[in-house]
């Protein structure tokens, strides 16, 4: 009854989001079997990266703005991980972020070789230089991104876009090869405490995610959904019910979680799913599919 | 962020201060803070009086440490927090078994039926020994120095570990994985409280994982039960990048 298709299937539409509890192999295998769908590793690029400083992240009820920095293991480590995660049985799709079309379709390779079950681009980190919302604002780059990845793996490409830059659709249609759009990632933002008198995070600026990024991204999800009919897979703000099915309706064919995960713990994916069959044997509905995209006018 | 209002500062030993405030603020022993100096860095505390006073040992190892350690009345100490679910406080007959500063955590837990076994490197490392009945305490450290020469496992052939009601033990992963070893296969009820690189606090950034367990969120504390089923404890831990590497 929850199964979704996104070119991979998965058995509910629940995902954990990239960078939450997914840089270590058990952690995502143990999130897998609590009742994840799928999950998404955190962003992995070519070689070891330490990140921030701390604080690197500030979380209240209502939000948390990280700056994490990117920091992985780097793709050569990284096999490891997958093979421990893809013990759970279910899809890990592995994020990958870089600066040039070779550099990702490298990366993506590489994770294709790990058994990764699809490929999400992360073109849209908004708080490193020269990665991420910096690659992913740029059209021509994204449009050269998309197909040399394409050209190299078989398995299914996503495209994580940006919230930051002026015009969702610019980036869209420049990534229009891919298999479908991951929206949103995180909104630049910071925190500055005031009996310090200072900003919080060691690098200024993060990203913000949390409840209060719901409203954009459920507005993107609608916008790309209607504009381009693909696969898109909703994410920003998610806690409740509710919030899923906002997405769901405004086109997302399944969502993605990550901050929620703090307050909720990982209980939340098994939830969620129980609460979401409940919905649909309440309103009559057989399919998750017969939801997508109900409210686009 | 919250703070805390330093209302003393008491040297322990070089390089190790206690700071002493008062706030409403409710801790269960062996829970942590995420302090934050401003411009400089930002590491997890735990506290080692949670009653009022409350108080927070410090020992030096970087900038912020030796920031927090140097602070005076009326300095402030901004924080987040508390995380962590904390020890189980029994009561009965207890052992306390840290090393270094992860004595600190362990001393809300001692009453009168407490023992004490607290190791380190050389003498200077031993800290707080006060706050026990010397009748009560035995201290190890690797070069004599003081106490008994050897590791805390040295220390606790000395006693039958068996009559505790629980034992509790915080220190440096190798130490414990070491404590462990010993008790596993004895009839012994024990909680182990780990450190590990964190950076959130909150569970969500996987930097504190062991075997998929969230060190700032599922623990710090965990039991000998759950510890028999993590093989990575004492062999592999995480790199402040992610990587995993071998102890
Ligand atoms: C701590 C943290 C780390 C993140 N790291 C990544 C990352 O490595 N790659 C990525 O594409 N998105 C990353 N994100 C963004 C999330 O995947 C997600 O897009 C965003 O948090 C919005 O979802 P949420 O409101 O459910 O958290 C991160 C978010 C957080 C809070
Ligand atoms: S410190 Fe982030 S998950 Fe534990």
């Amino acid at each position: 009854m929850l199964e979704t298709d996104i070119g991979i299937k998965l058995e509910n539409p629940f995902i954990l989001a990239s960078g939450i509890l997914d840089e270590n192999g058990y952690t995502v295998k143990r999130v897998l079997e609590s009742g994840a769908g799928a999950a998404v590793t955190k962003s992995i690029g070519s070689s070891e990266r330490r990140g921030f400083e701390p604080p690197v992240i500030y979380s209240d009820y209502n939000y948390t703005i990280n700056a994490i920095g990117l920091s992985n293991p780097g793709i050569e480590d990284y096999g490891n991980e997958i093979k421990i995660a893809l013990q759970a049985g279910k899809p890990v799709i592995g994020s990958i972020f870089a600066q040039t079309p070779e550099e990702f379709a490298g990366l993506a390779r590489k994770m294709e070789g790990y058994g990764a079950y699809a490929i999400e681009l992360n073109l849209s980190c908004p708080h490193v230089n020269g990665y991420g919302m910096e690659v992913g604002s740029d059209p021509e780059l994204v449009s050269a991104i998309v197909s040399e990845v394409k050209s190299k793996v078989n398995i299914p490409v996503y495209a994580k876009l940006s919230p930051n830059t002026s015009d969702m659709m610019k980036q869209a249609n420049a990534a229009s090869k891919c298999d479908g759009y991951v929206l949103i990632n995180t909104i630049k933002a910071m925190k500055i405490d005031i009996n310090a008198r200072m900003p919080v995070l060691s690098n200024i600026y993060g990203g913000l995610s949390g409840r209060s990024v719901k409203p954009v991204g459920i507005r993107y999800v609608y916008e790309v959904k209607k504009e381009t009919g693909k696969n898109v897979i909703g994410v920003g703000g998610i806690n409740t019910l509710e919030d899923v099915l906002e997405y769901i309706m405004a086109g997302a064919s399944a969502v993605q979680i990550g901050s929620a995960v703090s307050s909720r713990g990982i209980a939340l994916f098994s939830d969620l799913s129980l609460e979401l069959e409940k919905y649909m044997e309440m309103n009559s509905i057989s399919r998750v599919k017969d939801l997508v995209g109900v409210a686009i006018r | 962020m919250r703070y805390f209002t330093v209302s003393k500062n008491i040297r322990e030993a070089e390089n190790v201060n206690t700071l002493e405030f008062y706030d409403s603020i409710n801790i269960i022993p062996g829970q942590f803070i995420m302090a934050w100096v401003p411009g400089v860095n930002q590491i997890p505390l735990s506290f080692s009086s949670t009653g009022s006073p409350k108080s927070i040992t410090v020992k030096v190892y970087g900038d912020a440490s030796a920031k927090i350690a140097g602070m005076k009345k009326g300095d402030r100490i901004f924080y987040e927090g508390p995380y962590g679910n904390g020890f189980n406080n029994i009561a009965g007959k207890k052992l306390v078994i840290g090393a270094g500063s992860g004595i600190a955590p362990l001393i809300p837990l001692i009453d009168d039926d407490t023992t004490g076994i607290i190791s380190g490197k050389t003498a200077g490392d031993i800290i707080l020994a006060s706050k026990f009945n010397p009748d009560h305490l035995i201290i190890a450290t690797d070069d004599g120095t003081a106490g008994r020469r050897g590791f805390a496992t040295e220390a606790m052939r000395e006693i039958d570990i068996e009559s505790f009601d629980m034992i509790y033990a915080c220190g440096p992963e190798v130490m414990l994985k070491a404590v462990f070893d010993y008790m596993k296969n004895r009839d012994v009820k024990c909680q182990f409280s780990l450190e590990r690189s964190m950076k959130c606090g909150i569970g969500i950034c996987d930097s504190c994982s062991i075997n998929g367990f969230q060190v700032c969120h599922d623990g710090p504390v965990f039991t000998l039960e759950q510890l028999r089923e993590m093989d990575e404890f004492g062999r592999t831990k995480l790199t402040y990048s992610g990587k995993r590497v071998f102890f």
